[in-house]
């Protein structure tokens, strides 16, 4: 388990992180959306003990990262996969880890099988695509079989097959009973792989909850086609929604439910001949949550310049 | 059990230094320069011993000259040191150091340990070997020097304690500056630069300044016949490892407060 609590985090004039309160959970695949910039990366550069926290603090079951006996047993992560000395070998790079860690050798072969880059482990790290860099990573981060698990972007630079391995495994790990946070900036990636979600903009905690949870929480919309488009529009507008015509005879209403949409049409005899409630998507559903976030922010630099 | 201890993350830091081609090429170019220039410059001197003034064979050292090839190689030694911890900053793998190692100052001693244990083992096998094979140039016609004097024992040792102290000054200066190119470059500036500001100076300033500068201390180390104006060979050694000690916790406390 992860805990964040009021975490605040300032470089220079920046406020990266503003009193940023969650929770992660083990058995589950947590994801943690925001845009970019949004301090995705700080928060786990603080968890990770990388980087100080200007107020408050980030324990992984209880524990500061700094007082863990032996870290890369108890926290697996993949902060930046390209961070690895460009002269080394990925056997070797792994090999300095587990030793530090009194990890026992034949994990660095175990996890280079398992991540499938065993064949180029004896290569440089500096001629790896970004594919393989990530691969690395993720063999770094198993090596001391740990129980939390982080992952800054990892989908980023995988090919399809290498996302689709990465989203089976995350689940994996998390059926193991581990904790496992992901990072993302993707909100269609985090419908696919995550079943928690933490949502965050310009460093400040905005939602959490469950794919479903986020989506049933937004207002849906109403897609409906009728005999009078006209008259059923003028009809619901007066009852204070708004509708969007499209040019294949269906308007969307939304702030109404499809039951108050099909009984007004009864009542002024409107012939229905479609009638679907639409569950708002998660990726409409983050636009909405920061929206908030980046127009307070813009409103108030603006406030600064004007 | 099994917890990160000091021995470990040395463990760990050793297989980080010996797996990159920098620390080896480091290593065969300061043993190249030490013996190679060494080699030129008493070959040199025999070639005009008998034109060289009185004065000069006078206050000849023989030991001091077939070590001459520690001045070139002193700047090799500070590139293995500064590249041991640059490195991980240009590349970003500090972070997974940290995350393995997160007690920071247990990076430092563990890295030290590494970088002055096998500098001191290369740089001491160098100076002996360029001693030995200047005693051989000299032999016949410059005067030459035996290990069996104590002063010279003591001058050839403090040769390679020599370029292990730069080796950790390189390093101490790569903790602070975190960038390869700006702490070799304040590097050789401590070494060839601050010697021709010194020289622009009142001459009497100059005798009082010139004896602090670090290749004047490196001078005195390796000197069996003490230098005008310089310190005694132990004096210069405890100042230079003041030097770097000064260096070095600077570093150190900048390391451990820094955000990696």
């Amino acid at each position: 388990m992860i805990s964040v609590e009021h975490l605040s985090k300032r470089y220079g004039d920046t406020l990266a992180v503003n009193d940023l309160s969650f929770e992660v959970r083990p058995g589950v695949v947590t994801g943690f959306l925001g845009p970019n910039g949004s301090g995705k990366s700080t928060t786990m550069r603080v968890i990770m003990g990388l980087d100080a926290p200007t107020s408050g603090h980030a324990t992984i079951d209880g524990q500061r990262y700094r007082n863990l006996k032996a870290p890369l047993r108890e926290v697996g992560a993949l902060l930046d996969a390209a961070a690895v000395h460009p002269g080394r070998t990925a056997r070797n790079h792994l090999l300095a880890l587990a030793t530090s860690n009194r990890i026992p050798v034949r994990r660095v072969e175990e996890v280079l099988e398992f991540t499938g880059i065993a064949a180029v482990a004896d290569k440089k790290v500096g001629g790896y695509s970004l594919g393989m860099s990530q691969r690395l990573g993720i063999a770094a981060a198993l090596l001391g079989d740990p129980p939390v698990l982080l992952f800054d972007e990892p989908v980023n630079g995988l090919d399809p097959e290498g996302i689709r391995w990465i989203r089976a495994f995350f689940r994996a790990l998390a059926i193991e009973g581990r904790t496992v946070f992901v990072s993302s900036h993707l909100m269609s990636e985090m419908a696919q792989s995550a079943d928690e979600i933490i949502v965050i903009g310009r460093g400040r905690f905005i939602t959490q909850g469950t794919v479903d949870e986020l989506t049933a929480s937004a207002d849906g919309t109403v897609l409906v086609r009728s005999a009078d488009n006209v008259a059923l529009r003028r009809l619901l507008e007066t009852s204070g929604t708004t509708v969007d015509s499209a040019n294949d005879g269906t308007m969307t209403v939304r702030g109404t439910s499809a039951e108050a949409v099909g009984t007004a049409a009864l009542a002024a005899g409107i012939a229905i001949f479609e009638l679907t409630p639409q569950r708002a998507s998660l990726e409409e559903v983050f636009m909405d949550l920061t929206a908030d976030a980046v127009e307070y922010a813009s409103a108030v630099e603006s406030t600064r310049h004007g | 059990m099994d917890r990160v201890t000091l021995a470990s993350t040395t463990h760990a830091e050793w297989i980080k230094f010996r797996t990159v081609r920098s620390t080896i090429m480091g290593y065969i170019v300061t043993i190249l320069l030490t013996r190679g220039i060494g080699a030129l410059i008493t070959t040199a001197i025999r070639g005009h011993w008998r034109t060289m003034n009185p004065l000069d064979r006078l206050t000849f050292d023989p030991v001091s000259t077939s070590l001459g090839g520690t001045l070139f190689a002193q700047f090799a030694v500070g590139v293995i040191g500064v590249l041991f911890i640059t490195s991980e900053y240009s590349s970003g793998s500090i972070r997974t150091t940290f995350a393995a190692t997160p007690r920071r100052i247990q990076v430092v001693v563990a890295k030290l340990a590494v970088l002055i244990s096998v500098t001191v083992v290369v740089a001491e096998v160098v100076v002996f070997v360029a001693f030995l094979l200047g005693q051989r140039i000299y032999e016949g016609v410059v005067p030459t020097a035996s290990l069996a004097s104590g002063a010279v024992l003591r001058s050839v040792i403090l040769g390679g304690v020599y370029l292990t102290i730069l080796a950790t000054l390189g390093f101490g200066l790569g903790l602070i500056l975190r960038q390869q190119s700006a702490a070799i470059s304040v590097f050789t500036s401590l070494l060839l630069i601050v010697p021709i500001i010194v020289f622009v100076l009142p001459q009497s300033w100059q005798d009082s300044v010139t004896r602090y500068e670090p290749s004047s201390l490196g001078h005195a180390m390796m000197s069996t016949t003490a230098p005008l104006n310089m310190f005694g060979p132990w004096t210069a050694t405890l100042l230079l490892l003041g030097y770097v000690a000064v260096v070095l916790v600077a570093g150190a406390t900048l390391l451990v407060r820094r955000d990696a």
